[in-house]
């Protein structure tokens, strides 16, 4: 492997992230708050040191990345960046404790919305912003990882959406990757703005408005209150939200052609999304009408309302709450630990499996079980028209079947912390799928700080193989990477 | 489909079954109780209809085929009217009042779940307590015959492990063909039993509770015939000798005719399922054992070792027995027993859940993933032994494993509709699917399924016999392709 490219290169990004912290020192300049000092101080360790590996590695030759560079290059970019975005939080004092900053700021970048503070509302206003910034720039880092390394690598059968019906194929986006980059970060911003707009008209702050953007389009989850969504008693914003965390889990390719084509066509030629739109639609009507037959609902809209924001906020891996569903009805619980595992679409900022795949894996599951009917016949498993091929299939499956092992035996080592059932096995499921809160004691009006500083870190750990699809970091792991 | 010759072989199988209830009515005999009208008259309804299906649905001498369709139906229709077919005993003596109760119990049986219904199992007849338990030997030996016959045509994942890895064994040691090794078969199942019985009546247990023990222990089920289980009887010899067999019968019953034919053991060391699976039970063993003794050092080392080992391999071979309420244990150790439970023993044994012949495959396959992502070029194969795993099979094994995920999250969604808990949602769905029996929370060891409603119940007995036929085998007959001409 080619070290100097790859710390080039994750040089570069960690100056972008140590210059990204002068925003919230702008919040903290607006409200005078006390956090401007320790802001900038990380500001400039961050962003000398990122300079500095920048310049020291500038290679001579022209820069080759393959494979091995590109997974080194994400994932120590994702590691140093919540090492430096711990800085903020440690040296404004605001945590005191590294594994709960590094806990916090992974759970930041890695777009999952766990947190360890217990109380929110007592963070000053440019600490608070930063947190809620990780979000964002995590989200972008996923477009372009997704874009560059992910469709190209086959990883997890990723490679199937590169060229699916969405328009990111070739010849109908712009070939080059940082064009394609643009073009979704484009989508990213656009969208962002909009929802800034209007929350703004909702009735929230600027900087609530642009704190719970980000949360929301990076699928994240943080938010700038105890109560979360729940704080505002607003249909208005909970709709916003509601349809926002609904948008930022499709495939951001297919706003891109629909631009494009001046039509929604591609949204409903698109599989992935209508399985999307089917469990959302599914799942909240489950929910609601459970609520009500248990006795949770007394009117209606308010109750689907609830309904529909838990669903869409769990299975888009964003985790707002807009009540404590803690002590909802059980078949209510174990639908949103299912959808936990769906997670949204392949090139979204959801994390999880993804309806991708779950797709693909049911299909083939239904044709297998008309094939075992008719041993010889010749089937061939299809997604939008394209025939997956034997190894990718074999690639989804595996994904899946890792997914589930890192799942479960991570639930064990989260258990010796004497967590109860149903708290290790959701702390486990929240971490590794990116969504945040789980139930019991990580509930969403609960939060992660009574664990010991190990599960903080080997959470902090699941975090980032799951947002990094596990075999960008797994990869890394294994001793053949490393060899010359 | 050929529907003549199906329901011939299943009227013949049914007849045994109404046969084999004989045998309890000679222990009511034996006791002098009455519930040996009740065994006698279901003997007569179910070998009478077995009989008459027999002879009605007599096939042609070109229909006596048997084809894949064929094969999925005589095994589900099999496994279905025997449940049916079982319940008689419990309904007629009166033992157990609701239907939803006994087809429940009697599903548990057939398919060596071992979860009941019944609040006070003591309070049984003998006739129909001893009936109980022949269930399940009876549908452990069906699994046996099933596994050879029906799997190896269909390639259902699991088997062609077994074959990948036994065929050396299979085609020069054991003979050839599938009558053969289906006798082999029940030859070692019936010395197992054997052997397990007298073991157990060296330690003092009554002729009849060794019987039922054994054939309880040997099938994987886990039915007793006390409410305490196997803590009943406070000895650590019948808990060791238990915990010994279970772990035998846990282990491809192929392997041990080598050993009686050759006098060596290199059928075992040489089988890497055997190894995955005693390396799975040694570690969740220290494991539990660690997080035990650490709790409760006031039960002393031994006991200690002792109740992580019952219960490991309990739980692993999907047995269901217990000691002791481990649902008071630490979290980390239900944990344990829960994951385990989805992991299950070797194939070609009486056990359910999704088996250690899979995993192997699905860990080599895993590495191969990584490793391929490093070296895109290179072209890898995943191998057991010097045997190729094709990319085919290897998918047909990630399948199974996706669909057991799958079936496991819907059930555990569906059952909740009852008010329970999420640990006793999520065990109840996970037990009865791998054919464990007993989970954790509201369905613990010393707890039973009778809290649930009669929907649940009879969901719970569908997801057994889905699970012990390998999900596959019931699944198909649900398509309405099936059943077309």
């Amino acid at each position: 492997m080619n070290n100097r490219v790859v710390f080039y290169i994750v040089g570069m990004n960690i100056s972008i992230i140590g210059l990204s912290m002068l925003f919230p020192a702008f919040w903290s300049i607006y409200f005078g708050s006390q956090d401007l000092q320790g802001i900038l101080i990380s500001s400039a360790i961050t962003t000398i040191f990122g300079f500095a590996l920048y310049m020291l590695l500038k290679p001579k030759e022209d820069l080759e990345i393959r494979y091995k560079e590109g997974f080194a290059i994400v994932t120590f970019t994702w590691i140093l960046a919540s090492v430096f975005g711990s800085l903020p939080f440690l040296l404004t004092g605001t945590l005191s404790n590294f594994a709960d900053a590094f806990f916090e700021t992974m759970s930041g970048f890695t777009t999952t919305g766990a947190s360890v503070l217990t109380n929110i509302e007592g963070v000053a206003p440019g600490v608070l912003f930063w947190r809620s910034l990780t979000h964002w720039l995590g989200g972008m880092g996923i477009v372009v990882l997704f874009v560059a390394i992910l469709s190209s690598v086959g990883v997890g059968g990723f490679q199937i959406f590169r060229a699916e019906s969405t328009g990111l194929s070739p010849d109908r986006i712009k070939p080059k990757i940082s064009e394609s980059a643009k073009v979704l970060w484009n989508t990213y911003l656009l969208l962002s703005i909009v929802q800034t707009i209007l929350l703004y008209i909702g009735g929230m702050n600027l900087f609530d408005s642009l704190c719970h953007t980000f949360g929301t389009m990076a699928t994240g989850g943080f938010s700038t209150k105890n109560q979360s969504i729940g704080f505002y008693d607003s249909f208005y914003i909970q709709w916003v939200i509601i349809i926002f965390m609904f948008l930022a889990g499709v495939n951001f390719a297919l706003y891109y052609a629909v631009y494009h084509s001046k039509s929604l066509k591609a949204f409903i030629k698109d599989s992935e999304f209508k399985l999307y739109a089917i469990l959302v639609s599914l799942a909240t009507i489950i929910t609601t009408i459970m609520l009500f037959v248990e006795g949770f609902g007394d009117n209606f809209f308010k109750t689907f309302t609830d309904a529909a924001f838990q669903v869409v906020s769990v299975i888009t891996t964003t985790g707002y709450a807009s009540l404590d569903y803690n002590n909802w009805p059980t078949v209510t619980l174990v639908t949103l630990f299912a959808l936990m595992f769906i997670g949204g679409c392949a090139g979204s900022t959801g994390g999880s499996i993804k309806v991708g795949r779950i797709l693909i894996l049911l299909r083939y599951m239904f044709q297998e079980l008309k094939k075992a009917i008719h041993p010889r016949a010749v089937t061939v498993t299809k997604i939008g028209g394209k025939i997956i091929e034997e190894k990718q299939l074999i690639n989804v499956m595996i994904f899946f079947f890792m997914f589930i092992s890192i799942f479960i035996v991570s639930a064990l080592i989260i258990s010796l912390d004497n967590v109860d059932f149903v708290t290790a096995l959701s702390a486990s499921a929240a971490t590794l799928t990116n969504v945040g809160p789980g139930f019991n004691l990580v509930g969403p009006a609960e939060n992660y700080s009574f664990f010991s500083n190990f599960s903080k870190l080997y959470m902090s750990f699941l975090m980032l193989i799951g947002r990094l699809e596990l075999y960008t970091v797994l990869v890394l792991l294994n001793p053949i990477f490393w060899k010359k | 489909m050929n529907k003549k010759v199906v329901f011939h072989i299943v009227g013949m199988n049914l007849t045994i079954v109404g046969l084999s209830m004989l045998i309890p009515a000679i222990w009511s005999f034996y006791y002098g109780t009455k519930d040996i009208y009740a065994l006698l008259i279901s003997f007569l309804i179910t070998s009478g209809f077995g009989l008459l299906l027999f002879f009605y649905f007599k096939p042609g001498r070109k229909e006596n085929e048997i084809h894949y369709k064929e094969g999925f139906a005589v095994v589900t229709f099999t496994w279905l009217l025997a449940s049916l077919f079982g319940t008689l005993p419990f309904i007629l003596s009166g033992d157990i009042v609701n239907i939803a109760d006994a087809i429940f119990e009697s599903t548990s049986g057939f398919t060596t779940t071992g979860s009941t219904i019944l609040e006070d199992i003591e309070a049984l007849q003998p006739g129909i307590m001893f009936w109980r338990s022949l269930t399940h030997w009876l549908g452990g030996m069906g699994i046996l015959v099933l596994f050879i016959a029906i799997l190896s045509i269909t390639g259902s994942g699991g088997l062609q492990v077994y074959k990948a890895e036994s065929t050396s064994l299979i085609d020069n040691k054991l003979r050839p063909k599938l009558s053969e090794t289906a006798k082999i078969l029940w030859f070692t199942y019936v010395m197992l039993t054997l052997f397990l019985v007298m073991l157990l009546l060296a330690g003092g247990m009554s002729f009849f509770d060794s019987l039922c023990h054994a054939f309880s222990a040997i099938a994987t089920g886990g039915f007793s015939t006390k409410n305490l289980s196997i803590g009943y009887y406070d000895s650590s010899y019948i808990q060791w000798i238990i915990t010994i067999f279970m772990f035998l019968s846990g282990i491809n019953f192929a392997l041990y005719y080598p050993v009686y034919k050759n006098k060596n053991f290199k059928s075992f060391y040489k089988n890497a399922e055997f190894k995955l699976y005693s390396l799975i039970v040694f570690l969740s063993i220290s494991f539990t054992f660690v997080i035990l003794y650490r709790t409760f050092p006031e039960n002393g080392f031994m006991d200690n070792i002792l109740d992580s080992a019952f219960h490991v391999i309990s739980v692993i071979t999907s047995t269901g027995f217990a000691t002791t309420d481990y649902n008071l244990w630490p979290e980390a150790t239900r944990i344990v027993l829960f994951i385990i439970m989805f992991i299950g023993a070797s194939t070609g044994s009486t056990v359910g859940s999704i088996k250690i012949g899979r995993y192997l495959i699905l860990f080599k396959q895993t590495s191969q993933e990584i490793k391929k992502i490093l070296h895109p070029k290179v072209i890898t194969k995943t191998k057991i032994g010097d045997k190729v795993i094709e990319d085919k099979m290897v998918l047909n094994i990630l399948q199974f494993f996706f669909m057991f995920i799958f079936i496991f999250i819907i059930s555990a969604i569906i059952i909740s509709f009852q008010r329970i808990d999420f640990v006793t949602a999520l065990t109840a769905a996970g037990a009865s699917l791998t054919n464990v029996g007993p989970g954790l929370g509201m369905v613990g060891p010393m707890e039973t399924y009778s809290h649930f409603n009669n929907f649940n119940k009879m969901y719970l007995s569908f997801l057994m016999l889905l699970g012990r036929l390998e999900l596959f085998t019931v699944l198909v007959l649900l398509n309405p392709v099936f059943w077309k001409k």
